[in-house]
């Protein structure tokens, strides 16, 4: 019972990290059309961001995350506007594109900081404990955090004018153009808002478990699962399928162990695209 | 117009430069292989930087003698990023730029990937893998930098049982060669100490190991060995055995990493109570004057860690017997001289050639290596320990 427990927690918790990663890779696809393969990257560069501002800065630790957000967001943006934006619609240059920047940011991080972890540690540590059981409070904290940014994304893309205009494009780019939405204005915002979430994830996560050079590579893995779940490009499935990943890997690896564990997660996937290859929430297809 | 001369006159220096040195020099390319970007990056960058400092010192000295040619050393890297086909392209790769020696590669999965296309090469390798097969008699060209837990297991856990009474351990380790070949020599010898053992494999890549660290400590194990994870993952599942309770001794029968184990876990205080291996004697002062020569010699500073000092020897003794065999092309003729020489090393000291007992082939160096321990969060140092057959 006391594992059950404690699985139960690690899996809400591994969740909600995973539901910022994944909604922010399935709004640019779902938007844009585009596969993000630098999504790890902009995770791994939220983290160190953050730490730069902490220990070369001397920063408060939330500042710093502020600051890797908009750092995030700003180079999202840039790249979109400069780099993806010509090329939006040819799905081979912008797999090329992403991919490099992925390379680029990656062997960056690894001159600038070099190849060893840093040491880079959570303002709050401890646990509570009730019994044998424990939740961490770091993860209380990163728990809050991330259920905020996404209720605070779902209501910019369902309750303000720039949520409407970015949804409207993910529905029918032409029509939207016609009714004067601008892609060039409004894709580098898509960009730059998922992007800041990876930051963000970035900034709170990387204290609590570890900051090298190789944190961006399981991202992208972790990303695609889930949102191929939860059904490219539908936000609420992303959501759902982060927390169904979460609670199924914590479950299968105190169960049947970590090899067998990461087994299960794969297998569900192909089962799901199986019989229902749009995932839990998805639709037949994108229409930009 | 002077300023025009004054380019000419330089390209006419460099090309007259060049030609000359084409005709009186020689050139040999070394090969430094491993993963030098990704989480173990630290090992395959350590490896360059000792072909690099290796390289340095005999071209400080106007370069390495071979027959009655001086001939200047580069080193050529190639980042087999911890994978079996990353290091078999890098060895096809190295061979197309007709570099016969390579100092690399690092784990287990890149020497499985590299013997059967370095042999076919024609290529002299050296690798730092704990693997069960580390060595092959089939594969005479491939060198051992260090032995693997077999050759150091028993004396660690006896050391570490006179600090920390345990009567079982449980390892965690990747579900890769590099992980279940360590964890099942380093289970063996804590068994024949009277250490019940349970195993614990994750995924290469995982990177919250609290679901683990459930399933583990439902055992209720005395100790925890981190064995052969990389020193990121080591770190991160000390933190979150100790944020769920867990107070025992922390073990690591694996790889070189306790800096970064220390600086991911978060300091002593939170490791607490921790034994490892150590590849070199790291506070033997000879060992630690390496970082002050790379920095003299390359002009740089050292990558960090300690895999850099213990993969020293190799490159060193490798020029060694290039220079004694009088060739850079004959490679059968350098790996008998190699096999000859005696395992000596400035910084190291005197070691043996051993292997024949783990794997029937004698080509590994096993120069003294270390025993750390931390008790109650204060760092007892590393013990230096001589090297026995």
């Amino acid at each position: 019972m006391q594992e059950f427990l404690q699985a139960a927690i690690i899996g809400v918790s591994l969740g909600a990290q995973y539901a910022l990663l994944a909604l922010g890779f399935t709004l640019i696809f779902g938007i844009l059309g585009v596969v993000n393969f630098a999504h790890g990257g902009f995770y791994m560069l939220g983290g160190y961001v953050a730490y730069a501002c902490v220990s070369g800065l001397g920063l408060p630790y939330p500042l710093a995350v502020l600051v890797a957000v908009l750092a995030t967001a700003a180079l999202g943006y840039l790249f979109e506007l400069f780099m993806l934006e010509r090329l939006v619609d040819d799905h081979l240059a912008t797999l090329m594109l992403t991919l490099g920047l992925y390379l680029v940011i990656s062997t960056g991080v690894l001159t600038v900081f070099g190849p060893l972890s840093m040491q880079f540690e959570f303002p709050v540590t401890g646990a509570v404990h009730a019994g044998p059981i424990y939740v961490p409070l770091e993860n209380l904290i990163v728990l809050a955090v991330c259920s905020t940014a996404i209720v605070a994304l779902y209501l910019v893309l369902f309750r303000t004018d720039l949520g409407r205009a970015l949804r409207a494009l993910a529905d029918d780019r032409a029509v939207a153009m016609a009714q004067g939405l601008r892609p060039r204005l409004l894709f580098p915002l898509a960009f730059a808002l998922a992007t800041g979430l990876a930051g963000l994830t970035g900034a709170l996560v990387t204290p609590i478990l570890a900051l090298s050079p190789g944190v961006g590579d399981p991202v992208l893995a972790t990303s695609f699962l889930t949102v191929i779940l939860g059904g490219l490009g539908s936000l609420g499935g992303a959501a759902l399928a982060a927390f169904i990943v979460g609670i199924v890997e914590a479950y299968s690896s105190v169960y049947f162990g970590g090899s067998i564990g990461a087994l299960v997660l794969f297998v569900l996937v192909l089962l799901l695209l199986v019989f229902r290859p749009t995932g839990l929430l998805g639709r037949e297809i994108r229409g930009a | 117009m002077k300023s025009r001369c004054l380019v000419f006159a330089a390209a006419a220096f460099a090309l007259g430069g060049g030609a000359a040195y084409a005709q009186g020099g020689c050139e040999l390319k070394l090969g430094a292989m491993g993963p030098m970007s990704g989480g173990a990056a630290q090992w395959g960058l350590g490896m360059e930087a000792a072909a690099t400092l290796a390289a340095a010192e005999v071209n400080a000295q106007g370069g390495l003698q071979v027959g009655d040619k001086k001939c200047h050393v580069t080193i050529i890297s190639y980042d087999s990023k911890y994978t079996a086909d990353g290091a078999a392209a890098g060895s096809n790769g190295l061979a197309s730029q007709d570099i016969k020696f390579i100092i690399g590669p690092v784990g287990s999965p890149e020497n499985t990937g590299i013997k059967p296309v370095a042999a076919r090469n024609g290529q002299l390798a050296w690798n730092a893998s704990y693997a069960k097969n580390a060595l092959e008699a089939k594969y005479p060209l491939m060198f051992h930098i260090a032995p693997g837990p077999s050759a150091w297991a028993d004396t660690l856990i006896k050391t570490a049982k006179q600090t920390f009474p345990m009567k079982s351990v449980a390892l965690i380790a990747p579900n890769d060669q590099g992980g279940t070949d360590i964890v099942s020599v380093d289970a063996a010898a804590y068994r024949d100490n009277g250490v019940t053992t349970t195993e614990e494999y994750y995924q290469r890549g995982t990177t919250n190991f609290a679901p683990i660290i459930t399933r583990v400590l439902a055992l209720h194990p005395d100790v925890v060995d981190t064995a052969s994870s990389p020193p990121g993952d080591a770190g991160v599942i000390i933190k979150q055995l100790r944020l769920a309770g867990f107070g025992g001794p922390i073990g690591r029968l694996g790889g070189p990493g306790t800096d970064e184990i220390l600086r991911v876990a978060g300091g002593l205080d939170v490791v607490k109570n921790f034994y490892w291996f150590e590849t070199v004697p790291t506070e033997d002062p000879k060992v630690r004057a390496i970082d002050d020569l790379y920095r003299k010699l390359v002009g740089k500073e050292p990558v960090g860690g300690t895999s850099f000092w213990a993969d020293l020897p190799a490159a060193r003794l490798t020029l060694k017997a290039i220079s004694m065999a009088g060739t850079i092309d004959d490679v059968q003729k350098v790996a008998e001289v190699l096999r000859k020489l005696p395992v000596e090393d400035p910084n190291m000291g005197k070691g043996i050639w051993s292997g024949q007992k783990a794997f029937s082939i004698n080509q590994e160096l096993f120069f003294p290596f270390g025993v750390g321990i931390i008790k109650d969060g204060k760092n007892l140092g590393v013990k230096k320990v001589e090297p026995v057959m």
